[in-house]
């Protein structure tokens, strides 16, 4: 077989024969954790009331889909935003609004939860520059998603 | 065994001294804590350790208090996970472990400052002067306040450990008012007494909060609380006006002089 030479983002993998096994099915319904709209990070005003004081999650728009208990593990509590680093035009938006949330929505903590593809990177690296123009200084986490929802790395930034 | 798991673990270790020996094996330095009033379910929690380790050192404490005895043991509490690897400290977390270190320096630099004390001279008294205001200023009221007035105010008053470190803060300040006193009345044997009794408890005290106490602390943390003692250490810092730059120098000049 040949070695797959493209975007690692990209390449073609298949889980379907991942067991999954009894003991691990949620039984039950699955409360959202969502509490605001929108999210998209073009959408949403950094000042919007959800946002102030509040632990901020900024999950890369493929977190959500790969980590099964994302809901009731990472989004309890949190005001969230969504972006792609890859995919998204304008991403010096994304800049101003993270560091707003830092000095005007004076937020008391930023989540980065990313993929572990390389491009996702490029999320990380816009939090860590809003981070260092913001005034204000504030925890900021950072956490790698597996393809299949490990969680590879957990850092403070 | 409840009663056991529900003594001071000095008590426990005073009636079997071999306890001590096991807690050791297992990284468990409770032997020369001061005041050994922790509860031995309470260490055995705080640490951390694998569920079957646990299991392996309780069943041998177990065996030294009844040594004929099949006793029924607690399930072991179940280890927290930190993630794939060790999760590093989080930023207010941080900030006290980055002040142990400043504070660390001047404990050992505290001997060769006593074997060159002088106290007959105003630049002697001055320098022992100096050495107490960088305890009072900087390691009591700039890092133990926070600490004691935010950290501390998370968790449960009652926990033995915290009563522990409250106290090594109380003893700390009998020995600095004691180097005061000996300064006045020029008394080097009260200063050297006094300045290595405070360096021996100190070092213990940053060893049981940098390997014992911070890590657990954190592993209980939620993020929120990590935002808010953030937020409160910094302001904390901004309502004292202190400026570290003065003690960082103060060590610094003395690290010249003594290891020059």
């Amino acid at each position: 077989m040949e070695a797959f030479q493209g975007c690692p983002g990209s390449r073609m993998m298949d889980f379907s024969q991942k067991k999954v096994s009894e003991g691990e099915e949620p039984t039950g319904k699955i409360e959202s954790q969502l509490r605001q709209w929108p999210i998209q990070l073009h959408l949403i005003s950094p000042l919007a009331p959800y946002y102030r004081g509040a632990d901020v999650l900024l999950t890369a728009d493929c977190v959500a889909y790969a980590l099964g208990d994302y809901h009731r593990q990472y989004l309890k509590g949190k005001s969230l935003a969504i972006a792609c680093p890859k995919l998204d035009e304008g991403q010096d938006i994304y800049v101003d609004k993270i560091k707003a949330w830092i000095d005007e929505a004076k937020i008391n903590t930023l989540t980065v939860m990313i993929m572990q593809v390389p491009c996702c990177m490029g999320l990380l690296n816009l939090a860590q520059e809003a981070a260092a123009k913001a005034t204000r200084k504030v925890p900021v986490k950072y956490l790698v998603v597996g393809l299949q929802g490990e969680i590879l790395q957990e850092e403070w930034l | 065994m409840e009663e056991y798991l529900n003594k001071g673990i000095k008590e426990v270790i005073t009636e079997f001294p071999a306890v001590d020996k096991i807690l050791e094996e297992y990284g468990i330095g409770c032997g020369p804590c001061s005041v050994g009033t922790c509860l031995l379910k309470d260490i055995v929690a705080i640490h951390n350790l694998p569920e079957d380790e646990q299991r392996v050192m309780m069943a041998r404490i177990a065996k030294v208090i009844y040594p004929d005895k099949v006793i029924p043991l607690p399930p072991a509490t179940p280890r927290k996970e930190t993630g794939p690897k060790e999760l590093k400290y989080s930023p207010p977390m941080k900030a006290l472990v980055d002040e142990h270190v400043l504070i660390k320096r001047w404990l050992a630099l505290i001997p060769a400052v006593l074997e060159d004390l002088d106290l007959s001279t105003e630049e002697g008294r001055n320098l022992i002067l100096q050495g107490v205001d960088f305890i009072r200023s900087y390691a009591d009221r700039y890092h133990h306040a926070k600490e004691e007035d935010v950290l501390f105010g998370y968790f449960d008053p009652n926990l033995d450990i915290l009563k522990v470190i409250v106290q090594d803060h109380i003893v700390g300040r009998g020995h600095v008012k004691a180097v005061v006193e000996g300064v006045d009345r020029q008394d080097k044997g009260a200063v050297a007494e006094h300045l290595l009794a405070y360096r021996n408890l100190l070092t213990g005290h940053i060893k049981k909060e940098d390997e014992i106490l911070w890590p657990w602390m954190e592993r209980n943390l939620t993020m929120t609380q990590i935002g808010e003692l953030y937020a409160k250490f910094q302001e904390t810092d901004q309502r004292m006006g202190l400026s570290t730059e003065k003690f960082e120098n103060f060590i610094i000049n003395l690290e010249k002089k003594y290891k020059a």
